[in-house]
């Protein structure tokens, strides 16, 4: 029954020969992986496509993708290779100390937009790609959570 | 105001009715069990961010302090003091970090009547200014790192008079801010004014000195406590080589670097030291160990340390308690001056960061949360499941420590718990640790401060046998996932609500 692609990084993942999963807490993603004389906790977390497999302290991400969601994300890959507005998300929460750039500024990609401080470090928040800065939604001194949209690329 | 000292033997007079936790996590929750256990009813204090946290709960009663910023909640002085006063509390713990080693605070809670677990604020003051205690142990016979003993100016004759590399530190420094280190002198001006300006802003004081480069070298402290009446416990050295961002990761007693020779040594430097000023409560005395045997005094603690429990674990003293016994004026007993050291303890730290990010923060919700039991297995943990982390505060989750007859079985019985500990949510620092456990140097106990940087850098790349169970583990979630979508609605079998209404059929 083949009927997932699963995927690390951008490698194909091959089988785990003898090694069984057995659930020891679904809900919760606990599980154990056996393989006759071994067994080692785990921990799964995940939906859809998107999963993460905690093995000894490491969280691995895997996509496990049907052949519909694979057609899916290839058109979608192709069609975001033409330029369209990019939203600039927080990917942890903290505070806002500084914004390096202005409505109508030309950003190269990897260029520094602006720095948020969590758990006391200060994060440089980078360009995804080159752009045109058409919307700056925070400014300094501002406290952001996780997916908050903090700037908008054209 | 002065208690007599008593030699309580036992439990029936608590030395204080009530006691104020002016900290927040695991450290709070340490302090609130002490508490408990000497009949001290706690209090805790907790800004917006920690208003439904772990140790407000364990606690009789919590006041708040303000919002969740450090420098409006647990650094706020007034705040704090009126939190004792409107509770009741006659004595204040202040932890560890926040306001543990501030002169001032010490002050403010003297002059207000009250007892503060820590030394008096003129100790504070002097072992604040790192320089004063560079001078003061130097003045004792005890070996400082080659360096200056005054500010570093503008002048910097004195940096190519030591010869690089050096290390650039604050004066008022510590937990690692305001240090650089400089390989030539063409990177000088520039780090000196990177390392002042990140002093100011962590400290208020610019002021910067200069050490030589000790390298390779080996991170050992001695835990010291001592009372009101001149009484010094010395209770066992720390290795803590194991840092990133010169902050500590790891501690274990023994060192596995320390003989009898190179100990006897240590104690007697650590001694000394104290000796230099009137302190009493729990001291941490920090030195560098080079190649050659050679210990250098970096300085000296006055409060309790994060890693504190592995001095508890092989001597079998109760730091925390005694330092509250000793505030009120408590002797030191000789079964505590003369505590024997049994066995060997380690400590890992776990942190809310990525180990393969180069130890960056991961802010978020840990969801599953799964800790280690069994002999010999220690957890003190500031969280429980499905907690967010608020952004504010130290990444700080829990610490796993262990003990054991010798160094092999510790590292065994370390290796063992981690394999029980299982977190999510968010990357954790453990796995650094589960693979510290299996690195050959740490093995053989033969590791100095370079370690992460040297031998574990970003981390190893996955094995083909890990991508391949993680590839198993993901793909067997997904079709369980889809057929318990299409399946009746009973619960999936194996899962906790099934086992539990399939005991309860059962017993019927």
């Amino acid at each position: 029954m083949t009927d997932y692609e699963v995927r690390i990084g951008d490698e194909p993942v091959s089988a785990a020969d003898g090694w069984q999963l057995e659930w020891v807490d679904r809900p919760s993603g606990v599980a154990r992986l056996v393989n006759g004389g071994r067994s080692l906790h785990i921990l799964v977390e995940g939906s859809g496509p998107d999963w993460v497999v905690t093995l000894r302290g490491r969280r691995i991400p895997v996509s496990v993708r049907s052949w519909r969601e694979r057609v899916m994300a290839e058109a979608e890959t192709a069609a975001h290779t033409h330029v369209g507005p990019v939203e600039v998300k927080a990917t942890l929460p903290g505070l806002v100390v500084a914004v390096g750039v202005a409505v109508g500024d030309q950003v190269e990609e990897g260029a520094a937009l602006l720095t948020i401080e969590a758990m006391k470090m200060q994060n440089e928040v980078r360009a995804p790609r080159a752009g045109r800065v058409v919307e700056v939604a925070v400014g300094a001194g501002q406290t952001v959570a996780t997916g908050a949209a903090l700037l908008r690329l054209e | 105001m002065s208690r007599s000292p008593s030699l309580r033997t036992d439990s029936s007079a608590p030395p204080f009715r009530r006691l104020l936790v002016a900290n927040r996590g695991e450290i709070a929750l340490r302090v609130i069990r002490a508490c408990r256990e000497l009949g001290i009813s706690p209090i805790a204090v907790h800004s917006d961010a920690d208003a439904n946290a772990l140790h407000v709960r364990a606690a009789d009663r919590s006041e708040r302090i303000g919002p969740a910023p450090a420098g409006e909640s647990y650094l706020s002085i007034g705040a704090i003091l009126e939190a004792a006063r409107s509770s009741g509390a006659e004595a204040i713990h202040p932890g560890y970090g926040f306001l543990s080693e501030n002169a001032a605070f010490a002050r403010a809670v003297e002059e207000a009547g009250l007892v503060f677990v820590g030394p008096p604020p003129s100790v504070l003051e002097a072992l604040g200014n790192k320089l004063e205690a560079r001078r003061s142990a130097a003045a004792v016979g005890v070996p400082i790192v080659p360096g200056t003993t005054v500010a570093l100016e503008d002048d910097v004759s004195a940096v190519e008079e030591i010869g690089y590399p050096v290390m650039l530190k604050a004066a008022a420094g510590g937990g690692g801010r305001g240090m650089r280190r400089v390989d030539e002198a063409g990177q000088l001006s520039e780090a000196m004014a990177a390392a002042r300006r990140e002093a100011a802003a962590a400290f208020g004081d610019g002021t910067i000195y200069v050490e030589r480069m000790v390298a390779p070298a080996r991170h050992v402290e001695v835990q010291l406590l001592g009372d009101r009446h001149g009484g010094l416990a010395i209770l066992g050295e720390r290795e803590c080589s194991i840092q990133r961002r010169h902050q500590k990761l790891v501690e274990e007693s023994p060192s596995p670097a320390v003989d009898d020779h190179i100990r006897e040594a240590l104690f007697d430097s650590a001694r000394r030291v104290a000796a230099t000023v009137d302190f009493h409560n729990a001291a941490t005395v920090e030195f560098l160990l080079d190649t050659y045997a050679n210990h250098f005094f970096l300085e000296m603690n006055t409060r309790l340390q994060v890693e504190h429990g592995v001095s508890e674990l092989v001597t079998g003293i109760d730091l925390v308690a005694w330092q509250i016994r000793v505030a009120a004026g408590e002797r030191l007993p000789l079964d505590v001056l003369q505590a024997p050291r049994r066995g060997h303890a380690i400590e890992v730290r776990l942190y809310a960061e990525d180990p393969y990010d180069g130890f960056r923060p991961t802010a978020g919700r840990v969801g599953v949360w799964r800790m280690p039991d069994g002999p010999g297995t220690r957890v003190d943990a500031g969280i429980e499941a499905d907690t967010d982390l608020p952004p504010e505060y130290d990444p700080l989750l829990t610490k796993l420590l262990v003990h054991a007859a010798d160094r092999p079985a510790a590292v065994d019985r370390l290796r063992r718990a981690l394999d029980e500990t299982l977190i999510g949510g968010v990357q954790t620092d453990a796995g650094f640790l589960r693979w510290l456990v299996d690195d050959d140097a740490f093995a053989a106990g033969d590791y100095d401060t370079s370690l992460v940087a040297e031998r574990w850098r970003t981390g190893p790349a996955l094995t083909a046998e890990e991508r391949s169970l993680a590839g198993l583990a993901a793909l067997e979630a997904r079709r369980a996932a889809v057929a318990s979508t299409t399946a009746p609605a009973t619960a999936p079998i194996g899962s906790a609500w099934g086992e539990r209404a399939r005991r309860e059929a059962l017993r019927g």
